[in-house]
């Protein structure tokens, strides 16, 4: 199917075009949703959030960047719309529990551990993740899209609603900052 | 010497994701988000805002504030009438004036 034909039967509400579309970008959509959240049944649940709204907005898609740019943008936003959710809820831990549909505290996951990293480096990413997660949203997200998700800057560009350089910027921000908290870690 | 050891570890550390490989989504991704969305279709499944326990502690609360306000008003309250009636003795017409009987009209008149 060309992603004509793709839009074409999802505007249609057809289900083979939306199973298609969550075949294509199922792993993108986690992966991304992974590595911003640290978290796999969060980024499960947000990643089904994306392909909902994507179902429910797609005629709202005017064809002015690719498909794909589009799903990472929403991708992007709903994980950080959850992450700023979920710091307001530790902020005021005792007013979380009454709005809590389940009443559960909020739980605080161990060390992170992406699958896709390679064994011999596992503890080392561990670490980084860390770091990444006191990183300004904007500077974390350009780095995971790019270090998590091999995205080029062009893309990144796309996603961001920026141009090349500020995305440039950006990543050497983030190294920098990286950098500057590795160092600062007992040896 | 440590400096360059402390760089090395950095460096290390910030190329850990090198060579990283895409995650996939969990198993049966696809039956389980058209689970969700079936489930969402359904009418009622939405928390009734009312129901909330901080909506209904907020409410309480603001019961509670007006019942102590109404209280401690009501409580200044029968010291002035006290006071006022208090050098005033009981007669026929005060006994008529408190029952709203010292305007009725006799049948004889």
């Amino acid at each position: 199917m060309t992603e004509e034909e793709l839009l074409l039967g999802l505007r249609n509400g057809e289900e083979p075009a939306f199973k298609e579309l969550v075949i294509l970008f199922q792993d993108k959509v986690f992966n991304t949703a992974l590595g911003l959240l640290q978290h796999h049944t969060e980024a499960e649940d947000i990643a089904q959030e994306v392909f909902i709204q994507v179902y429910r907005s797609i005629g709202q898609f005017k064809g002015d960047s690719l498909l794909s740019t589009w799903i990472y943008r929403i991708t992007v936003t709903r994980a950080l719309d959850h992450l700023r959710s979920k710091k307001r809820k530790k902020r005021f831990g005792f007013l979380s529990s009454l709005f809590g549909d389940d009443n559960k505290p909020v739980y605080e996951p161990e060390d992170f551990n992406h699958p896709g990293v390679q064994k011999e480096r596992k503890e080392d990413a561990a670490l980084l993740f860390k770091m990444i997660d006191q990183l300004p949203e904007n500077q974390r997200t350009a780095f995971i899209l790019n270090k998590v998700e091999e995205l080029s800057y062009r893309e990144i560009a796309g996603i961001l609603n920026s141009s090349e350089s500020a995305v440039d910027s950006l990543l050497q921000r983030a190294k920098q900052n990286l950098r500057k908290k590795l160092k600062d870690l007992p040896p | 010497m440590e400096d360059n050891t402390s760089d090395k570890r950095t460096e290390r550390i910030l190329n850990s994701l090198d060579g990283l490989q895409r995650s996939a989504a969990p198993n049966f991704f696809y039956t389980r988000l058209t689970g969700r969305m079936q489930q969402e279709e359904q009418p009622g499944k939405e928390k009734i805002f009312l129901l909330k326990p901080a909506f209904v502690t907020a409410v309480l609360s603001l019961v509670l504030v007006v019942n102590i306000f109404s209280l401690m008003k009501l409580g200044g309250q029968p010291a002035k009438n006290e006071n006022r009636h208090a050098n005033k003795p009981a007669t026929i017409e005060s006994f008529a004036e408190a029952y709203g009987m010292n305007n009725t009209v006799s049948v004889y008149e």
